[in-house]
């Protein structure tokens, strides 16, 4: 399978202080593209760390990160402003959508950035918030909200769509209907979509087609899943 | 443990504490100093004439004989009385003096000497040598002019007045309380203390022929009784010409009214300063507060008191306001206070002068602390009212969608996203728009207003000198010119001619002083009507000034019951109309009009002309030649002190709005972080972003802008129209030019001080700032 991410060697070392911290220690890591990927473990294993990386939005200490070929880590920040744009979509647990703007102008905003944007209506019909476009974030449920992060991230028509515990903040019924949503964005486009979760619920490892287990900045397991379960099936 | 988090924060948030700091300091400074210098020059020059019990009424009469005095002593309410002779004495060999500042020997040197018997009132103040003494011969002389031409103790003046020649010694150094303000005659505009000044001596050092006091001065007890004292004295003292009291004494009121004048301008500006930087500084306490809303719940849950949590934050606010308003309270007392009393010392002699703070600057630091802190307090508490699980959490904010309602219709359908996410912005941040608005308006209307009371001084140099005055040389006739010495003058100088005469003129049941102008000097000397167009007067009635009409409610058609002072001759005449002076409120007319009044002539004090007399330095029959160059330069030198005042003013507000539109930048940056930091993880680059900063930030400068043009006209419309001296009376006058600079000043600054904090969205840390967030 042709691979998405490749990362050689990666470290990853924050200063406090005096103090110097590992969050990720000397990994080395390939991904395929078009898969569900899920990223395990203990909190400050260095789950984050790695998704940063992968999304442009840290540099490695140490190390190469490739994504799609393209070697990201010797990138300034312009052009790691342009990968990011072109080529990643973020979730984050607390959606991070901008307040002032109604859910369609939330999902408007990758237009000034990207050259080929999805349809911002196409997006939110996926997402199913056709109906809700003209609301502002404050107006919706967190599981609304959530989608509307899913349809912004998706309207870039990114080759990576990166969520960081995706389904945190919300309750188990509305935490289905997102990772379906994400099952779908990876299926989409012909399996040309890689979709990377970062969580500690491990009973999403289950509808991954690769799980990741991190611990202590290191890579300790990648297991691959050849009969990922149907989110349905999952017993939460 | 909790102070210790304090310091931290401090540390943290230095910049934004810095600015609430300079914020703080600049006000309470610049309002201290303000008042620091003009309190100073009022109580200090009270406390003056109280100790040396300056006169309250002023008597003038050909002669007082004892007997005189001694009935005026007897008067009730009388405390004492004196008598004066006042003569002006020329200094023989002027040449043997040299201005110690231009270095150039003195052509004429001219002394007024004050002849006493007793020097209880208007007591001499002495910086050195003995002290008045009847008994003792010699000068007891003027300490600025002394000091100006090098005179000093043992020094001899030979004085010439009349054919009498007096020799004396300078055997004190003084200083007088009834020559504060003190010039050469009336044809001068401030006073130089160069080649004129004043001496007291002792009655007895002239010969028994010369003993004549046209003067005498007069302490009350109760001031309360002086207009009772003032009639008694004209009824039990015959051929009294006048009495008068401080308030038409020229050293008093002359010295009263620069101060006046100084305060009524300077305390509007000092009080805008404060009100716009406690303005901004409250609100960035508010909001400061705010933020802290999780660190509070979380204090809040770990079970700390509620006290000891407000105690903390209100202390943000109230440690820094305390230092910024202690230095700024004795900071600005020492240095602006004192340069400016200092530079006012130059004119006005008055010893002991030093800053002064009323008990109003104090109350104004103070609470200009207590408002912060109570702000602050107000917030903090209002965040701890919620429950600790509430508070632990980002406040979600509540909006309502009416609010948006503008940005999702009509045109701004269409805007952009980044014009529409400002937009919403501004609106769901009232708050920090509002006080970014005032804040930006306020400093750059005392831009607006600072610049224009240049604009408008130099209009009023332009109606005065140009339009009034519109002549290039006055010739002052002497009091005693003979008929041929004047025929001589206007047969080679022109026949444009006035005169000007004290009267006094009843207005209900006072009789007020004034003076009429007969103006026979048309073309050269004119009057102008509101619109500062010069106009020609009807033979028909008096004139009077618009101020005046207004100040004693006098209508045109009404009729004025009027007499020349000393006469007994009242006339009725009808206000034929209005004239604007900027500088005189008082009577005019024209020649042939006076001349239809029974005993009276016309008798020209004045001739006004165009012919070059630069070279000319002496005429028969004329006083003294004034250039009307020289007078606008006087002006201009008298205008300086204000100019100095207002440079002053211009730079404190460039100040406070450097600081203002700073810490309005960090106060929107900080809120925005985390958005930025969404848009940069979504791919936006670094430019895109400072675009969408910068651009609310502009929006709220052009629109403070534009609104502080009328504001500032308004304002200073005031302090011309109203807050000025009664004598005075012009408008603002703001020229374009004036708007433009000070309106692109603020955009420049604003949009420099903007790109420079923009700087902060390249050191954005997307990790950082969104979890923090979170």
């Amino acid at each position: 399978m042709e691979k998405i991410v490749e990362l050689k060697n990666v470290s990853k070392v924050y200063k406090i202080g005096e103090n110097e911290f590992k969050a990720l220690d000397n990994i080395d890591l390939e991904l395929n593209k078009g898969e569900m990927i899920v990223v395990l473990g203990p909190s400050g294993a260095g789950k984050s760390t790695l998704l940063n990386l992968i999304g442009g939005m840290d540099s490695p200490s140490s190390g190469e990160v490739i994504i799609d070929g393209e070697n990201i880590s010797s990138y300034n920040e312009n052009k790691l402003s342009s990968y990011r744009a072109e080529n990643v979509g973020f979730i984050f647990q607390f959606y991070n959508i901008l307040p002032s703007l109604t859910v369609k102008e939330n999902v408007d905003i990758v237009k000034d950035i990207v050259k080929n944007p999805i349809p911002t209506e196409e997006a939110l019909k996926s997402v199913g918030l056709e109906e809700h476009k003209n609301k502002f974030p404050n107006q919706l449920s967190g599981g609304e909200q959530q989608r509307v992060s899913i349809a912004r991230a998706v309207a870039k028509n990114p080759k990576l769509l990166l969520c960081d515990e995706p389904t945190g903040a919300l309750d188990s019924h509305t935490g289905v209907d997102v990772l379906k949503l994400l099952r779908k964005q990876c299926d989409a486009n012909h399996g040309a979509n890689t979709v990377i979760i970062v969580t500690h619920n491990s009973l999403i490892a289950d509808i991954a087609d690769t799980v990741i287990h991190v611990k202590n900045g290191k890579i300790e397991s990648v297991v691959k899943n050849p009969n990922p379960k149907k989110i349905d099936e999952v017993k939460w | 443990m909790l102070f210790k988090k304090m310091l931290r924060d401090l540390k943290h948030n230095k910049s934004q504490f810095i600015t609430i700091f300079l914020m703080v300091f600049l006000a309470v400074f610049a309002f201290s100093g303000i008042h620091a210098y003009m309190d100073g020059m009022k109580f200090g020059s009270e406390e003056y004439y109280k100790k040396q019990n300056l006169q309250d009424l002023w008597v003038t009469k050909e002669n007082f004989s004892k007997e005189d005095l001694e009935k005026v002593k007897e008067l009730d309410n009388v405390n004492n009385a004196e008598r004066l002779l006042r003569i002006k004495a020329n200094v023989v060999n002027p040449e043997d003096y040299t201005n110690k500042t231009t270095g150039k020997e003195l052509k004429e040197f001219v002394i007024e000497c004050n002849f006493i018997e007793s020097n209880d009132i208007n007591q001499l103040y002495v910086q050195k040598g003995e002290k008045f003494d009847v008994n003792k011969s010699g000068l007891w002389f003027d300490e600025y002019l002394a000091e100006n031409l090098g005179i000093k103790i043992g020094d001899e003046i030979e004085l010439s007045y009349e054919g009498l020649t007096l020799k004396e010694k300078v055997v004190a150094i003084v200083e007088a309380p009834d020559h504060v303000y003190f010039m050469k005659d009336e044809t001068a505009i401030f006073p130089t203390h160069t080649d004129y000044g004043f001496a007291y001596l002792s009655i007895n050092e002239l010969p028994e022929m010369f003993h004549v006091f046209p003067y005498m001065i007069v302490d009350v007890d109760d001031l309360s009784q002086l207009k009772e004292v003032k009639a008694s004295i004209k009824e039990n003292i015959d051929n009294v010409i006048t009495v008068t009291d401080r308030e038409d004494d020229i050293s008093y009121s002359g010295f009263l009214r620069e101060a006046e004048e100084g305060e009524s301008y300077s305390g509007i500006f000092s009080g805008l300063f404060v009100f716009i930087a406690i303005l901004s500084v409250v609100t960035t306490m508010n909001r400061f507060v705010k933020r802290e809303r999780t660190q509070i719940g979380t204090l809040k849950a770990l079970g700390i008191k509620k006290r000891k949590i407000t105690w903390m934050y209100v202390n943000y606010g109230f440690f820094i306001s305390v230092v910024a308003g202690v230095l700024g309270l004795f900071i600005g007392r020492y240095t602006l206070g004192s340069f400016f009393l200092n530079m006012e010392l130059v004119y006005y002699e008055i010893p002991y002068l030093h800053t002064y703070l009323i008990p109003l600057v104090y109350e104004v630091a103070i609470g200009i602390v207590i408002v912060i802190t109570l702000v602050t307090y107000l917030s903090c508490r209002k965040i701890l009212k919620e429950k600790a699980a509430e508070a632990i959490r980002v406040e979600i904010p509540k909006v309502k969608i009416s609010k948006f309602d503008i940005t999702t219709k009509g045109i701004f359908k269409r805007a952009s996203l980044s014009t529409k996410w400002n937009l919403r912005d501004v609106l769901r941040n009232r708050a920090r728009t509002f006080m970014a608005l005032v804040g930006i308006m306020g400093c750059t209307m005392l831009v607006v207003v600072a610049l224009g009371m240049f604009d408008s001084l130099n209009e009023y140099m332009r109606w005065e000198f140009e339009v009034i005055n519109h002549f290039d040389y006055r010739l002052n006739l002497s009091e005693n010119y003979t008929d041929s010495q004047y025929e001589a003058i206007i047969e080679k100088y022109g026949e444009k001619t006035s005169q000007s005469v004290g009267v006094e003129f009843k207005n209900d049941d006072e009789i007020e002083l004034n003076a009429l102008t007969i103006n026979d000097a048309k073309g050269l000397l004119q009057t102008t009507d509101h619109n500062k167009k010069p106009f020609e007067m009807k033979n028909d009635g008096i004139y009077i000034t618009e101020k005046m009409s207004k100040l004693k409610n006098l209508k045109v058609g009404d009729t004025v019951e009027w007499r020349i002072v000393a006469t007994d001759k009242w006339y009725k005449s009808k206000i034929a109309g209005l004239a604007k002076d900027p500088q005189n409120q008082q009577f005019y007319c024209t020649k042939d009009y006076f001349e239809t009044l029974e005993e009276t002539t016309y008798r020209p004090d004045s001739i006004y002309t165009n012919k070059d007399l630069s070279k000319i330095k002496e005429i028969n029959g004329v006083n003294t030649i004034q250039s009307i160059g020289n007078i606008r330069s006087e002006m201009d030198n008298m205008l300086q002190m204000m100019f100095m005042v207002i440079y002053l003013l211009i730079g404190i507000s460039i100040a406070l709005g450097f600081v203002i539109i700073y810490n309005l930048g960090i106060l929107s940056f900080t809120e925005k972080e985390y958005q930025f930091a969404t848009l940069k993880v979504l791919g936006y680059k670094n430019k895109q972003i400072k675009k969408i900063f910068i651009k609310q930030n502009i929006w709220i400068t052009i629109v403070a802008i534009l609104l502080s043009f009328p504001v500032a006209f308004w304002v200073t419309d005031y302090i011309f129209a109203n807050a000025i001296g009664d004598i005075y009376d012009f408008n603002a006058y703001i020229r374009p030019i004036t708007y433009a600079i000070s309106g692109l000043g603020s955009f420049i600054v604003s949009y420099l001080i903007n790109k420079f904090l923009a700087r902060k969205i390249n050191k954005i840390d997307m990790v950082s700032s969104l979890k923090g967030n979170e």
